[in-house]
């Protein structure tokens, strides 16, 4: 590529940007983007990584393994509306500061980006389907029914996930845009081919689940290990299969990591020998020595911190992709998105952050504190004073910022 | 160069790119609207059963919650990011304006969001497993966060039609693009049609409920609830019309289907009409009718509703400044926007636009179908589909016999100066004007076969003088090297 085209490149980026500008500092939508994305793919990997285990365990006849499988059922369950609720987030902050990009890919794949919504929903009733059908059953002697709509749940998740992957992978190559709009010298407005992928990468983030599932298995036998009718044969096999997959699941990552830095495309630079580039690989193999030496006897704070580990992890990674994406954009093609127009608007920046520390704080620290307890009690749970005002300041809160979204508003309309 | 932020265009010819955001939106709006209403209606209920002991009302906040956990929940929390990605691939400069502006409303919504997830899998799963008082501010925390939610988006919402306040285009700020009397109306028009969906919906719950004293005094709750939003949201409407844009009405008045206005009313009728017939013949209230009640809300309701309301902001998309076709029509001083139409009469829209390929930049005879089908796509397409179906063909609106010339004084008369009321400006050079009217011509007569025709040509010629002008140069080559190296023998 001579420097002309990469010129005529990078003037296209920025005639793309939104001419409305963002309204605080661009590296804040960057920093937001990360913490969140991390978040997002570490509950899509516990989704994929406890479907995994649903089904292996409902293919298995072992009592263990069909009681894994339900009990990780729930997990993946609440972890597919985790993952897309907390994936809104990065889906946001991207639109904000890489608006050229992430536009541009989506208009040249529409009709998977469509798709996407389709597939999603199927795949989410697919498993409620299997859930539905298997709910009633108490024990584990039979086989689970409607193994089938379980696979195809897994199946539809890791199609979108791969529309996802090539979304995010043609983001980074802004040189093969025109050509994708016009393939063979024609134009292509149907938006009907995915054009970017990288196995390895896709391959690297789908594995993670494998980990992430052992994570959550040994975490598991830690929370249910207090309650009074607790099976330890059964919580202590769960944990023993969790530390496996983490050993295992990790070494198959980081493979997939290696292939991912080896593929990188030539945009990219030396990015896989750069400290980022190693430094997602290293988080990954600090994880997995640490479970090794930390798990090994089910220590009962560092069972607890498998999964935060997990998160920490990730978030490595997530910052290495994020300087890859940087590297590529701004160090190759000179797009900068720290240079995006701002227009400063100090109240609904302050507005945002207070909601999420405070309120955001408060009642979810309620919330998930009652659903703690209640997962370790026997019967119906009834919440310490503490506790209980812990809910109360939560309605106070919320009850508050309802009366300052509404006397600002009358404020601003009545002058 | 002169770029502007055009973007790619997505064509869907068999519905357009607008019906298929209309579909997952008018979905959306059912599932979401729903949900909301439900969440106060569990507090509520919650509330009750705390305070009469009353079991039997979280018995009914479970199955309802658990209906909704894996219809609306489901299929709202999907399609709610699901318009997103809907208006990306079909009005990315419009999402582009409402995302820059109001970003930290979407992020503080998605705080909402979080909770009302957790929120809804704690109301369905811990009912018997926490006290009722517990279960009771659960449940207020849910309602509230849910409500919360919606009078977020309705301030983004508003501003698609215009910004809050006139001051938002002189001063900008966010409070002067999210607070307005359009605001609030629609907040409180919503927030009565939210109930009257969470009535109706709820009936399918209802209906399997088997202890009939109960089934009454639901039926009964539901039906007030119901009648009174209903009848609420009917009078907030006709304040909402009063809310908009003169434009708007106008738009309104002449393009919106016949069938609009009938269907808007009989639907409110029909739903008045079900909520007393099930009032007072409970038994009445069967799956199948609830149901069958939901499906025509959404269909013959929401639908017509929410076409409306994307058709009358036309020729705009978001805040009376981006056009439908994603052309920046208007200066907007308060955010440092400037309108793009000066640039687009200057050098055209292919000079302009970032994603023409180079041999498009200038019209010739070579490449007039795929120039002018290149300026459809771009100008036309997001309201005028150039297929046989889809959103308003194109074909429709020119008669048979149209000749190259009345075509082309027509797209000077009327589409470049947007001399009709709903309908953009469209600036372009006379080369231009001339593809154009080709394209739509041989649209109109021959349709997408002599199209593809043309345009096969037309790239088949190119690549044949690409390849004469390759071999001529490399034959030129050959004699300047021989000539070389002649004169250096000598």
């Amino acid at each position: 590529m001579d420097a002309g085209n990469v010129q005529h490149i990078t003037d296209m980026m920025y005639a793309l940007r939104n001419p409305a500008g963002v309204p605080t500092y661009p590296i804040v939508f960057m920093a937001l983007g990360v913490l969140t994305f991390a978040l997002h793919i570490f509950f899509v990997q516990l989704m994929l990584g406890t479907a995994g285990v649903t089904i292996a365990g409902a293919f298995s006849s072992d009592p263990h393994w069909r009681r894994l499988s339900a009990a990780m059922l729930e997990v993946a369950k609440v972890s597919v509306s985790v993952a897309i609720v907390i994936g809104v987030a990065p889906l946001l902050f991207v639109q904000v500061i890489y608006d050229p990009h992430w536009y541009t890919s989506n208009v040249l794949s529409a009709d998977w980006v469509i798709a996407f919504i389709l597939i999603l929903i199927l795949a989410y009733w697919s498993m409620y389907f299997y859930y539905f059908q298997n709910s009633k059953q108490k024990g584990v002697e039979a086989a689970p029914k409607a193994r089938w709509s379980m696979i195809l749940s897994v199946i539809l998740l890791l199609v979108v996930g791969y529309i996802m992957h090539n979304l995010t992978k043609q983001m980074l190559h802004p040189e093969l845009w025109q050509s994708w709009y016009m393939p063979n010298g024609q134009m292509d407005y149907s938006g009907s081919k995915l054009h970017a992928s990288n196995l390895w990468r896709f391959g690297f983030f789908i594995s993670m689940a494998i980990p992430v599932a052992g994570a959550m298995m040994v975490t598991y036998r830690r929370f249910k290990m207090v309650r009074e009718d607790a099976d330890m044969d059964y919580l202590n096999f769960a944990a023993d299969v969790g530390k496996k997959w983490i050993s295992v699941g990790s070494a198959i990552a980081l493979a997939f990591y290696i292939g991912w830095m080896m593929t990188l495309p030539e945009t990219a630079g030396d990015f896989g020998t750069s400290f980022w580039g190693i430094a997602g690989g290293v988080a990954l193999i600090a994880y997995a020595l640490w479970a090794k030496v930390r798990l090994k006897n089910n220590h009962p704070l560092c069972s607890y911190m498998a999964l935060p580990m997990a998160v920490v992890a990730g978030l490595v990674v997530a910052i290495s992709r994020e300087m890859l994406r940087y590297g590529i954009l701004e160090g190759f093609f000179g797009y900068d998105f720290m240079d995006y127009k701002v227009v400063m608007d100090w109240y609904s920046t302050a507005l945002f952050f207070i909601t999420f520390a405070v309120l955001g704080g408060a009642v979810l620290s309620y919330y998930l504190t009652v659903a703690w307890k209640v997962g370790q009690t026997n019967g119906v749970y009834t919440p310490s004073a503490t506790v209980d005002r812990m809910g109360t300041a939560a309605i106070w809160i919320l009850l508050l910022w309802m009366v300052q979204f509404f006397a600002v508003g009358f404020w601003v309309w009545a002058q | 160069m002169e770029l502007i932020s055009l973007y790619p265009t997505w064509f869907e010819p068999n519905l357009g790119s607008g019906w298929v955001i209309g579909i997952i939106a008018t979905f959306h709006v059912l599932a979401s609207h729903t949900s909301v209403g439900a969440a106060m209606l569990f507090a509520y209920l919650s509330y009750r059963s705390y305070k009469e002991d009353r079991p039997d009302y979280l018995d009914f906040v479970k199955r309802y919650g658990l209906f909704l956990l894996v219809f609306t929940y489901v299929a709202g929390s999907i399609t709610g990011p699901g318009i997103w990605y809907s208006t990306t691939v079909g009005s990315p400069n419009g999402i582009g304006a409402l995302i820059h502006s109001f970003v930290w409303k979407w992020a503080t919504e998605w705080v909402f969001f979080v909770i009302e997830v957790v929120g809804v899998y704690m109301i369905v799963y811990l009912v018997g497993k926490v006290d009722k008082k517990t279960h009771m501010k659960i449940s207020l925390i849910f309602g509230i966060s849910s409500l919360a939610t919606m009078v977020i988006i309705i301030g983004i919402l508003s501003f698609m039609m215009l910004p809050g306040k006139e001051q938002w285009f002189a001063e900008g700020g966010y409070l002067n693009g999210f607070y307005g009397t359009n605001t609030f109306v629609q907040m409180g028009m919503r927030v009565a049609f939210m109930f009257t969906m969470t009535a109706v919906v709820g009936g399918i719950v209802i209906s399997t409920i088997k202890d009939a004293t109960f089934k009454k005094e639901m039926t009964r709750k539901l039906g007030w609830l119901g009648i009174i939003s209903t009848l609420i949201g009917s009078a907030l409407f006709q304040w909402y019309l009063s809310s908009v844009p003169e434009q708007a009405l106008l738009v309104m008045e002449n393009r919106l289907p016949d069938y609009f206005e009938p269907s808007i009313m009989a639907v409110l009728a029909g739903t008045l009409a079900y909520f007393i017939i099930t009032m007072i013949q409970p038994r009445l209230l069967v799956q199948g009718f609830a149901g069958a009640m939901t499906i025509i809300i959404l269909v013959a309701g929401l639908w017509p509703e929410e076409t409306a309301r994307e058709s009358m902001r036309k020729p705009w998309v978001a805040g009376q400044y981006v056009y439908s076709n994603q052309v920046i029509g208007r200066d907007v001083p308060g955010m440092d926007i400037q309108s793009q139409i000066p640039t687009l009469e200057k050098v055209g829209l292919l000079k302009a636009h970032p994603f023409t390929p180079e041999h498009l930049r200038e019209v010739n005879e070579g490449n007039r179908i795929q120039a002018g089908e290149f300026i459809t796509m771009t100008y036309c397409s997001n309201c005028h589909s150039p297929s046989q179906t889809g959103i308003r063909p194109l074909h429709r609106y020119f008669p048979d016999g149209m000749t190259q010339a009345r075509m082309e004084d027509y797209i000077r008369g009327v589409i470049e100066p947007g001399t009709i009321a709903y309908m953009p400006k469209m600036p372009m050079t006379e080369d231009e004007v001339t593809a154009l009217a080709s394209y739509l011509l041989l649209n109109n007569e021959g349709g997408q076969t002599a199209i593809t025709a043309a345009i096969d040509k037309e790239v088949a010629d190119r690549k044949q003088k690409a390849l004469a002008k390759e071999s001529s140069d490399s034959a030129n080559a050959v004699i300047s090297l021989n000539s070389t190296t002649s004169q250096e023998a000598h």
